[in-house]
């Protein structure tokens, strides 16, 4: 069985379909959907996304994410898998809202 | 004759009339300002992480040469097999340090994801057109329990260490990975790291016997961006570590304290008697000197860089000098202020009491020049690259996607800027080359991000002397 996962990035949606034991980015790649991502190991937040709906479930500790970016939805898609059908935004505007300038 | 040509190209008799070396390189530094022609390419880092366009990270040559057709222009791309990478840093199989050293050349370049961790091993014997020759995939580097490559220094005899700033979780600690000269991954290179955490940068002088590394943070941590509740948290480094080069041990610990904050890019002299260095405490903008004196390494603040109020921001505008670099003669220290929009020349002729020689403002939030010609100068100065002769600098603008998009997000729509100064080393005057742009915005796949600059024959951030 699958779940779906629509993906928003820049205002474009894109829905595929993801395993529960598959993480969203691997999906992404088996059908050809571009995803940005760095690490693949949960460091990194490239590949940052934030959930409108549904529900996701990290594999391994998502360490590039706080607790108040956990609280406020933010996902890793590289180790996040589906556990019900989902929509994200993503997309390097999305990875940019994990920090601000810290002095302006 | 240098080793700016394909290796394949020069015969043993180019060196040996002079001073009776058979590995690449150059004998001694002076050699170097000597026998190295004016530089002709430049390889360059481009980057697409951190924009919304999906394209692998790429190796671009750029043509520097002024009296070619192409001059300032991207020659070659050489793309990386996967995306995601944050190609950073890179570093040459062999260099000066192993001179002496019979059938070794200049040949491949060592360049590492940062984001990654995947190590590409790119065979450049043909300057004009290298090639990907080995991908070591980011499996094979976390058996190691180490993660985010960063610094490639080759070693005497043909090994290579590359520091790597964490752990296979991409937390703490980090440690050094050492390739053979075959880029097989031979294991870790330290035997005993102390109490050192954090890595960052690091150079070694081998006729003192030391090694001196920097810290920057936990990939965890800098990845996503800049916090400044990691900084009050403690998560960003403020030390400096000094090693035991032929045991691979952690001697000593130099904390420089508040204003040593973020020391990143870590420069000894090129005098291989010389025990004078450099590091950049980018956050505290300060410039720390460090030397042995009577066989104790110490670190003291040289350079100060006051923030500035800007209109725009809350608090005043740190300077972050984000890389350095001295001159192959000794003579000066450059450097970057990313946020401010500065390129900086200093005298060094007292190693531990630099004078402010000549500056040029530019890009950053204070620059007095924000463009050149019709081409907007997007991010500040940053990494640096200096002609073995002493009389051109080069600088390009984006320092990490994350913290480009945190500081001047405009980068990841504009791309960035490859720059150059001309220098007068006798009257210690750097002056804006207002005809010199390479636009990594007009990349054919979009706008890329641009950071390192090498030269295929050494340079002034790698080459170190035995």
């Amino acid at each position: 069985m699958s779940y779906t996962v629509e993906l928003i990035r820049n205002g474009i949606s894109n829905t595929i379909p993801v395993r529960p034991e598959q993480t969203v980015l691997a999906a992404a790649e088996d059908v050809d959907r571009s995803l940005p991502f760095g690490c693949r190991t949960g460091a990194c937040g490239t590949c940052t996304g934030r959930v409108l709906a549904g529900e996701l479930e990290h594999r391994r500790p998502p360490r590039a994410l706080k607790t108040k970016h956990l609280d406020a939805g933010y996902v890793l898609l590289c180790i996040a898998e589906p556990r019900a059908d989902s929509r994200v935004t993503v997309g390097k505007d999305v990875v940019a809202e994990l920090v601000e300038n810290p002095w302006k | 004759m240098s080793d700016a040509e394909s290796p394949t190209d020069m015969s043993s008799a180019d060196h040996e009339d002079h001073d009776h070396h058979v590995g690449p390189g150059y004998a001694t530094p002076q050699a170097a300002i000597e026998q190295a022609e004016p530089e002709k390419l430049a390889y360059v880092m481009g980057l697409y992480v951190g924009t919304d366009v999906d394209a692998p990270d790429f190796v671009a040559v750029v043509d520097v040469d002024p009296g070619s057709d192409t001059y300032q222009e991207v020659i070659n791309r050489i793309a990386m097999p996967n995306e995601g990478d944050e190609l950073h840093h890179f570093g040459w199989n062999a260099c000066s340090s192993s001179c002496h050293a019979e059938g070794l050349e200049r040949s491949h370049l060592v360049v590492p994801g940062q984001r990654s961790s995947r190590i590409h091993i790119i065979d450049a014997t043909d300057r004009r057109e290298p090639e990907i020759e080995k991908v070591i995939e980011p499996e094979r580097v976390f058996e190691h329990d180490l993660s985010a490559p960063h610094t490639v220094h080759c070693v005497p005899g043909g090994n290579i260490v590359i520091s790597m700033l964490g752990d296979a979780d991409g937390d703490l600690p980090g440690g050094f990975l050492e390739l053979g000269e075959d880029f097989e991954i031979k294991g870790r290179w330290e035997a005993d790291s102390g109490e050192m955490q954090m890595n960052y940068d690091y150079w070694y002088q081998p006729r003192h016997n030391v090694m001196i590394s920097s810290e920057w943070a936990a990939p965890k941590t800098y990845y996503p961006g800049f916090d400044l509740e990691d900084v009050e948290n403690g998560d960003y480094g403020q030390r400096l570590h000094v090693w035991d080069w032929e045991n691979r041990s952690h001697e000593e610990t130099l904390d420089l304290g508040e204003e040593g904050q973020i020391p990143l890019e870590v420069r000894f002299l090129h005098s291989p008697e010389s025990t004078h260095g450099y590091v950049g405490a980018a956050l505290s903008s300060n410039i720390f000197y460090f030397s042995n004196e009577g066989g104790n390494w110490h670190a003291e603040k040289a350079i100060d860089f006051e923030a500035e109020e800007h209109p725009d921001w809350d608090m005043p505008v740190p300077a972050l000098p984000t890389d350095i670099l001295v001159s192959m003669d000794d003579r000066y220290l450059y450097g970057s202020n990313w946020l401010h929009g500065e390129v900086w020349m200093y005298d060094i002729s007292d190693p531990a009491n630099p004078r402010k020689a000549d500056s040029i403002s530019l890009g950053g939030f204070f620059g007095e020049c924000q463009s050149l010609g019709d081409r907007e100068l997007t991010g500040g100065p940053q990494m640096l690259q200096l002609s073995l002769d002493g009389e051109r600098l080069y600088w390009t603008s984006s320092l990490f996607s994350s913290w480009d998009n945190q500081f001047f997000p405009e980068m990841s729509e504009e791309g960035s800027v490859m720059l150059k100064a001309d220098i007068d080393p006798r009257n210690g005057t750097l002056t804006l080359d207002e005809d010199f742009l390479v636009d990594f915005g007009e990349m054919p796949e979009g706008p890329a991000r641009a950071h390192e600059i090498r030269w295929p024959g050494g340079d002034c951030t790698s080459d170190v002397w035995r």
